[in-house]
């Protein structure tokens, strides 16, 4: 079992065109990647991407339809994604998405890869039960989190700034977590699945 | 754009450097966050990064003594990874600390590249405050381009004078005048302006001999007008295109205020502001004019310290705002009284070092050859002084209670050299920095000469343990206590003025009452580098002061009114503070008292 300490994230956060993984595509996609509680922000990915469909200009808050169109394809930078992503657990602000959008995609291009992710936003809710501080945050938005754990800087928001944001939340609520005794991953996981069957009981 | 970019952008001297050495920067960033009690850096180890506080705060260690307490935005472990030589000291987390840790290489490269960036470092771990306060002040430079962005709104300075078009042009004159103000708006029933009557117009009223005519037949009509939120530059533009002098402002159509021409040019030129107030108080004819001017002085130096101008440059153009005023005050009183001008007029305190730049309260003294009613005289100067706004001194330190014959003087000091009691050393710091201001010069100059023969090592003595009884606060508890709030004249000006005035008579500088003059005077026997560290904290102090002094009346610092940069530099120069006071204890032999 390893320990938290030595355990390696990817700290993910995919803009897409929506929120349906069969209709929309992925934008842009960013990396951050840590080892425990370092953060290896030399080593940050970022790329954008070119849709295969037309892109709604409300769609795409920044990104400019001629940066896209010189964008890569999915399919070319796959490879890049699956070899950052793979033997590391997936991190990330309602990570779900960002994941099924990744799985989907990469099933498409031919990768079979299976991840395991943790969601800050859930880590949050366990932490703020269990420490006490219920009812402090009246939303988990990534916003309000940067604003309670005080890594909230002047940035614009894209996908790469807010992988960033999210690693420095990540990192903190790890030391939190180890000083509360969780010290491997697994223990983490079980945590949060009994926390989770907890959650829909009450 | 990553976070760490903008967050290193906003932070000294991150932000000397180019987007291409940003990005050196960023490719080796790595960030961790340290348990509080973890040791960051060790003592002995050559650092292999350098690293930013992010959050947190850290402390520095130096044979199991912590010498420093840093924290947000400041930087540690530079010499070490620069010159490649173990670090002197450990840096231990005191808190749950995340910090930005930049791996050496990349450091060392911007560190050749960049010129600016690296003296930042060497001039601050050789202390060369000068140009360590360049640095700082290069910031200020661009002033000239912000005051031409600002909203025409923010540089009106007085309320608007409006009259209606069917008023008579004699009214409109009088109001213009009562309101000392050079134009007056016409506005309609909804406040939308419709003219403006100017001094200039008035001449022609005068020349055609139609002082009984109507606003309207003189005014301009329409009126150019800017709306309130229009930059500063534009209003400029639409002055000098158009040729007139004043511009009304609006503010979505209706009446805002008036500016001229020289409201612009006074932004561009701030102390234009204070040869206004200098005028006021020149040409004052009574203690209404006077208090007037008191407000203008109050209102215009907290606009300059506003606009960035330093207690150094501030202190040398109010003093003598100041002493206009004092003369002023004193030349009413001789003719209210008929006194005759057998005596000179002295003050002590911060105007007699010519370091005032808020008066606080009066300290004043008056030395005469008759005593002749001078009593009554003194009194009266005092009490024009104090319903002009300047407070009467709670102690006592006024010329109506300290008025006596030059022989008298001379015996005071003689006795307040030969025993120095508690009492009488307060004397001497006090009346050692009498300045004449106005009167016959050649009492004060006949003083000087025998205080100077009246000098007593004891006295000296007695004065350098008074100077360095208070001590600036250091060490872990210090910070703690800047950190709840300082007094920053207690523990930060008067040692240095205190003490530097021991150094001063002990020279037999007796004539020189300022600071930084008397710094420089005893920079032979003190040694340049100490003298030179010396005056660059007392300025930086006497900036702080100042700006604080802005918002509130009591000289109570605390570190979050402080930026990063402000709060290292108060450290250094309380740590400049304290070895000064060693040196003077030990020059006066009062050490183990």
């Amino acid at each position: 079992m390893t320990g938290i300490r030595e355990t390696k994230f990817s700290v993910v956060d995919v803009e897409t065109t929506g929120l349906n993984t069969r209709k929309d595509e992925i934008l842009a996609i960013a990396i951050v990647p840590m080892t425990g509680t370092r953060i290896h922000a030399y080593d940050a990915f970022y790329t954008l991407l070119k849709p295969e469909g037309k892109v709604k200009a409300m769609h795409i808050h920044g990104l400019t339809p001629d940066a896209l169109k010189n964008a890569p394809e999915f399919d070319s930078i796959a490879p890049e994604i699956v070899r950052r992503l793979e033997n590391s657990i997936i991190v990330g602000h309602a990570v779900e998405i960002d994941a099924s959008f990744l799985r989907k995609h990469l099933k498409k291009t031919g990768f079979k890869i299976e991840f395991k992710h943790l969601d800050i936003a859930e880590i949050e809710q366990w932490l703020a039960d269990r420490l006490g501080e219920r009812g402090v945050l009246s939303d988990y938005s990534l916003d309000r989190l940067a604003e309670k754990y005080e890594v909230k800087i002047p940035y614009r928001h894209n996908a790469l700034a807010d992988a960033f944001v999210t690693a420095q939340i990540f990192q903190i609520q790890l030391l939190r977590l180890m000083k509360y005794g969780v010290n491997s991953f697994d223990k983490l996981i079980k945590l949060l699945q009994a926390y989770r069957s907890y959650a829909k009981i009450f | 754009m990553i976070p760490p970019k903008e967050f290193l952008k906003r932070i000294k001297p991150f932000s000397f450097l180019s987007e291409d050495e940003l990005n050196i920067l960023l490719s080796n960033l790595e960030v961790e966050i340290f348990e509080e009690g973890e040791v960051i850096l060790n003592a002995g180890k050559i650092s292999k990064y350098v690293y930013l506080i992010f959050s947190g705060s850290v402390g520095i260690y130096q044979n199991g003594e912590m010498v420093d307490h840093i924290g947000k935005g400041e930087l540690f472990g530079v010499i070490s990874t620069i010159s490649d030589t173990p670090s002197s000291f450990s840096a231990i987390a005191i808190e749950d600390t995340v910090c930005y840790m930049f791996g050496k290489e990349a450091f060392k490269e911007v560190f050749k590249r960049n010129q600016r960036f690296s003296s930042f470092f060497s001039t601050f771990v050789t202390k060369k405050f000068r140009s360590f306060m360049d640095i700082i002040n290069e910031t200020a430079s661009d002033a000239g381009e912000r005051v031409l962005l600002k909203d025409v709104a923010s540089i009106i300075h007085k309320k608007p004078v409006v009259c209606s078009a069917e008023d008579n042009i004699i009214d409109a004159a009088r109001k213009m005048m009562e309101n000392r103000v050079g134009s007056v708006v016409i506005v309609d029933r909804e406040f939308h302006p419709v003219g403006i009557l100017t001094d200039h117009d008035l001449q022609k009223v005068v020349v055609d001999g139609r002082t009984n005519a109507l606003v309207k037949e003189y005014m301009s009509s329409p009126v150019i007008s800017i709306e309130k939120s229009s930059p500063v530059f534009e209003a400029y533009v639409k002055l000098v295109e158009s040729g007139i002098d004043h511009l009304v402002v609006t503010d979505k159509g209706k009446m805002k205020g008036v500016i001229s021409s020289k409201d612009i040019l006074s932004e561009f030129e701030p102390t234009a502001l204070l040869i206004a107030v200098y005028r006021r108080i020149k040409k004052a004819r009574d203690v209404e004019d006077l208090k007037r001017g008191i407000e203008l002085l109050k209102s215009s130096v907290s606009e300059l310290s506003n606009k960035g101008l330093h207690f150094h440059e501030l202190s040398r153009l109010i003093n003598s705002v100041y002493d206009t005023l004092t003369v002023r005050a004193i030349e009413m009183a001789l003719t209210e009284t008929g006194t005759k001008d057998d005596f000179v007029w002295v003050s002590m305190g911060s105007n007699g070092r010519k370091e005032q730049i808020i008066a606080t309260d009066q300290d004043n003294a008056l030395i005469c050859s008759d005593l002749e009613s001078m009593k009554e005289f003194a009194s009266h100067v005092n009490r024009i002084l104090s319903e002009a706004g300047i407070p009467m001194c709670e102690a006592g330190y006024m010329a109506e209670k300290w008025c006596y014959h030059l022989d008298d003087w001379r015996k005071m000091f003689r006795k307040w050299f030969d025993e120095p009691t508690p009492e009488h050393v307060r004397y001497l710091s006090i009346f050692l920095d009498m300045r004449p201001i106005y009167g016959k010069i050649s009492l004060y100059e006949e003083l000087l000469e025998d205080v100077r023969e009246s000098v007593t090592n004891q006295a000296l003595r007695f004065l350098a343990i008074d100077a360095t009884s208070i001590e600036p606060p250091l060490g872990f508890f210090g910070i703690k206590r800047i950190e709840k709030g300082i007094d920053l004249k207690k523990h930060g000006i008067y040692p240095i003025i205190n003490g530097v005035r021991v150094l001063a008579v002990e020279q037999g500088l007796l004539g020189v009452t300022n600071t930084v003059e008397r710094l420089e005077y005893a920079s032979e026997i003190m040694g340049r580098e100490r003298s030179h560290a010396l005056r660059e904290s007392f300025e930086f102090i006497q900036d702080l002061r100042l700006k604080h002094q802005v918002f509130e009346e009591n000289n109570l610092l605390k570190s979050s009114e402080l930026d990063k940069l402000s709060f290292i530099l108060l450290k250094e120069s309380f740590k400049i503070i304290s070895e000064f006071q060693r040196y003077l204890r030990t020059r006066f032999r009062v050490d183990g008292i």
